[in-house]
């Protein structure tokens, strides 16, 4: 009952949020909706009864990646992008013709139908199931499959993430005159 | 698997009585309880930003040789009901270029971040409304909303100084949110959990058995957090984002009545929450200073008497701290964070994985006295 109630309610607020982004004209409040859909996206990740992916999600998203986001409109917007209508209504004609507007109509449709059948296999699932092994929790489970069948990728990411501190650190260096 | 209230209440015979009473209906009693706790806390903790702020003021002018507030009520202890009074009775002024829907929003996301992490906090062994094994993890995550909300805050107003108090607030909090999350980690490398029960069940007996005293580096980190915890919840020396010299009010200037009440509030809690979760994880938390094999309710309530205390006395520090310190400038708080914290905070942390390694285990206190 509860767990039909967090995924409604996450659900509703992933999905409505998600609208309300595309929709909204203003890009801040874009940013805002964007926030409540990704708090939403931890709401369904707790549904399934993955704990530790839900609390980085918020960590990752709301306290790095929105703020930041944030940062990179402040710094970089002006007025014609607080006013710029986005809209698919011929106000914007750079998006396509009718062709475009067809083949996207049905990767939508695939898309759409393909997310249904995994929600109906969500929507089943419960966390108790989820939890079939010796491992205490899901954060035990985690780190075990890290360090030991998926270290290499673990590893690899890790020096991916290094390489773009150090790129974003020599792109930001003031340059040296002469 | 997870703690909560709910199951920590369920081993007590008046917990079958109760749910005769709710005609067996577990969910419903479930949902009573958490309610019940939920208002407790949040009154609890809403009074205890509100006498924050008495404290503020009466330590202060103990500082400045002032009287402080001593008219409303005995020592003037009422002082901040008459100030909630008088702020939920201003006119709730909003500019006229504010941006009107994020302008609104921001007190609430402040209020929505710190009455969260209530949810995980450790008032006692078995008073915790849930004992998430992801427990810290989710506390440094879900009080990001109140940088989110400072830096809305500042953009919504509309005003210079606004704005700058609001970017300060933003990349401040999140600069030092990575000296204080690697010190907690440290800790969580010690103790072989994120949940707060893993944790304190780690720190049980005498003060040797604090995480402070585990090893030479967790001391270190100790002090690491305290700093950052400052940093983050704005306060001085790190309260450039208010900073009432320069920026008049910072991310709050434009904001009256109650809505100026939420952001304050808020920072006074989130201070009490900061100063808890230092006390759970470095200082041993609710843990009686002795071992007994009995679980009974009235050891609980002294647990949480033993958690205030330590949690109250190191709010007492912060305060101290305001009031002695003069501010930062902008780039010595950058530099603090970024080349003396983070360094210090990733060594710890490399520290104690020796420590564990070398040692076996051991704290300092085993080696000293001999395992048990």
């Amino acid at each position: 009952m509860f767990v039909q109630l967090l995924f409604a309610l996450s659900a509703l607020l992933t999905v409505g949020c998600a609208i309300a982004v595309a929709v909204t004209k203003n890009i801040m409040h874009s940013c805002i909706f964007l926030l409540g859909s990704l708090l939403g996206i931890a709401g369904l990740y707790a549904t399934l009864g993955a704990d530790f992916v839900a609390v980085t999600q918020i960590m990752v998203y709301v306290g790095g990646v929105v703020i930041l986001m944030l940062f990179a409109v402040m710094l970089t917007g002006g007025k014609d992008f607080v006013s710029r209508a986005q809209n698919l209504l011929g106000l914007a004609p750079a998006m396509g013709n009718k062709w475009t507007y067809a083949i996207g109509l049905l990767v939508g449709l695939v898309v759409l139908l393909t997310n249904v059948k995994l929600i109906m296999n969500i929507s089943k699932a419960y966390p108790a199931k989820v939890f079939g092994n010796d491992f205490p929790s899901t954060v035990n489970q985690i780190g075990h499959l890290l360090i030991k069948e998926h270290v290499l990728a673990f590893e690899l990411s890790s020096v991916l993430l290094l390489g773009a501190l150090v790129g974003a650190a020599i792109i930001a260096r003031p340059r040296k005159q002469g | 698997m997870n703690q909560t209230l709910v199951s920590y209440l369920s081993q007590y015979e008046f917990y079958d009585v109760l749910l005769a009473v709710f005609g067996k209906n577990e969910g419903l009693l479930a949902f009573t309880i958490y309610l019940l706790a939920a208002l407790a806390i949040v009154g609890l903790c809403a009074t205890i930003g509100g006498l924050g702020t008495y404290a503020e003021r009466k330590i202060s002018a103990d500082l400045q040789q002032r009287m402080g507030p001593n008219r409303v009520g005995p020592y003037g202890l009422l002082q901040f009901l008459a100030d909630g009074v008088k702020m939920m009775t201003k006119e709730d002024i909003m500019p006229f270029t504010a941006d009107k829907f994020l302008f609104y929003l921001a007190p609430m996301l402040a209020l929505i971040g710190v009455f969260a992490t209530l949810a995980v906090l450790p008032w006692s062994s078995g008073f915790m409304m849930a004992d998430l094994n992801v427990g810290v993890f989710y506390l440094i995550a879900i009080s990001s909303l109140v940088g989110v909300s400072v830096f809305l805050g500042g953009y919504a107003s509309n005003s210079k100084w606004s704005m700058l108090g609001g970017m300060r607030g933003a990349s401040q909090i999140i600069s030092y949110e990575i000296p204080v999350t690697i010190s907690i980690l440290a800790i969580t490398l010690l103790s072989g959990g994120m949940s707060f029960g893993t944790i304190l069940s780690h720190q049980q007996g005498t003060p040797v058995n604090w995480f402070i005293f585990h090893n030479p580096f967790a001391f270190v980190a100790f002090f690491v957090y305290a700093i950052g915890a400052l940093a983050e919840t704005n306060r001085a020396p790190f309260d450039l984002p208010e900073a009432e010299s320069e920026l008049v009010s910072g991310y709050h200037t434009e904001y009256t009545g109650m809505r100026f009440g939420f952001f304050a509030l808020a920072e006074y809690i989130e201070v009490f929450v900061v100063c808890g979760v230092g006390a759970a994880l470095f200082l041993g938390g609710g843990n009686l200073p002795f071992n007994l094999d009995i679980d009974i309710i009235p050891l609980q309530f002294a647990q949480v008497v033993i958690f205030m205390t330590k949690a109250l006395l190191l709010y007492y520090v912060v305060i101290w701290v305001r009031w002695t310190l003069p501010r930062l400038r902008v780039d010595q708080l950058m530099s603090i964070c970024w080349k003396y914290l983070t360094p210090i905070a990733i060594v710890n942390l490399m520290g104690c994985a020796i420590w564990l390694v070398v040692f076996n285990g051991k704290s300092m206190a085993d080696l000293i006295f001999g395992s048990h």
